[in-house]
């Protein structure tokens, strides 16, 4: 049993799932659904289709160079069956997945994180901006909750009760 | 309302063989109709039926055939599969061959674009439909074939296609 990649999206196909398809100059083309399956009948290149793995990698969306992508490769040499290297392995498989997860996850923060700014700067140019939808200019006048330049509120109680903390 | 029943039928039956030819001017190829069919839908999404009566099948070996006309598909009422034997009628053949115009022979179908299943659950399509030509006996009649050939041929005892063949897909 081997897993396969889809052609189109790269992701992987597990058995019983998906269509091969032999080309006339020996080429096999292995698709995971019927989706990709049709893109490339379309004639597609999944460089260019946006939610593909290849067009993610060559865009600089996803991942490229890192080490955890070396124990995929596939190695077309056989090894001899050797019980404990294999146990090694199978405990090792999670732990693998694990770091690469995270380490593509902190890519993308690391990619979205230089936009942090003008996201902000967009969220309160809206919130500037269109508060009217949310509440009218006249009931914002009296409560200022929802408006952002702080507002010093006068509150009317008693100082003398606060002053203990003084002493 | 011939859509619509082709849209029911299941690929293959034997209904839709015998709707599929009488739909002229459509190629013998039966359309899956969907609710909105745009240009790419037909364009693109074609069913793929069997092998059967009147499928012209290219020849990829040197047995001296270059195209055969299915008259028959051997051991199924609806058609030949990948792997299968049919009798065909060579169509077209080369000059100086082992066999010529007219002959009647047996063939085994080595590509079929039809996809057909195999036990791990995966399915295989091939882009033509190709057949090497036999005797009654099973042993080709040519001595090189062209192309890929699916490894669904060891199952069904076709092990000289086999070892002639230039990849097995």
């Amino acid at each position: 049993m081997r897993l396969e990649k889809c052609w189109f999206c790269s992701s992987t196909i597990y058995p019983g799932h998906g269509i091969q398809f032999v080309r006339n100059d020996a080429k096999i083309f292995r698709f995971c659904r019927s989706k990709c399956h049709k893109n490339f009948k379309m004639k597609r290149n999944p460089r260019k289709v946006k939610w593909t793995k290849a067009y993610r990698r060559l865009h600089g969306k996803d991942m490229t160079q890192d080490s955890t992508f070396e124990f995929e490769r596939k190695r077309n040499r056989p090894q001899r069956y050797d019980r404990i290297n294999t146990e090694k392995v199978l405990q090792a498989i999670p732990k693998i997945s694990k770091v690469k997860a995270t380490r593509e996850k902190d890519h993308i923060t690391k990619r979205l994180s230089a936009g942090r700014v003008n996201r902000r700067a967009e969220d309160r140019r809206e919130l500037e901006q269109s508060i009217s939808l949310v509440k009218a200019p006249s009931v914002l006048k009296e409560d200022a909750t929802l408006t952002l330049p702080k507002q010093k509120v006068t509150v009317s109680y008693a100082q003398t009760e606060n002053t203990p903390m003084e002493e | 309302m011939a859509a619509r029943f082709l849209s029911k039928s299941s690929s293959g039956s034997s209904l839709l063989g015998a709707l599929g030819t009488s739909l002229v001017g459509v190629g013998s190829v039966a359309r899956q109709t969907t609710s909105k069919l745009t240009y790419s839908d037909i364009f693109f999404q074609q069913q793929r039926t069997f092998v059967q009566m009147g499928t012209k099948l290219k020849v990829v070996d040197n047995s001296g055939a270059k195209r055969v006309m299915c008259i028959q598909a051997l051991k199924s009422k609806k058609g030949a599969k990948l792997g299968d034997i049919i009798i065909g009628s060579v169509k077209e053949a080369q000059p100086r061959g082992k066999v010529k115009k007219g002959d009647v022979v047996y063939g085994v179908v080595v590509r079929a674009a039809m996809q057909r299943g195999r036990c791990d659950g995966s399915h295989v399509r091939f882009d033509d439909n190709a057949v090497v030509l036999v005797n009654k006996q099973g042993e080709p009649i040519g001595t090189r074939v062209f192309g890929p050939v699916p490894h669904e041929l060891r199952k069904k005892k076709h092990v000289k296609i086999l070892a002639l063949a230039e990849h097995i897909a």
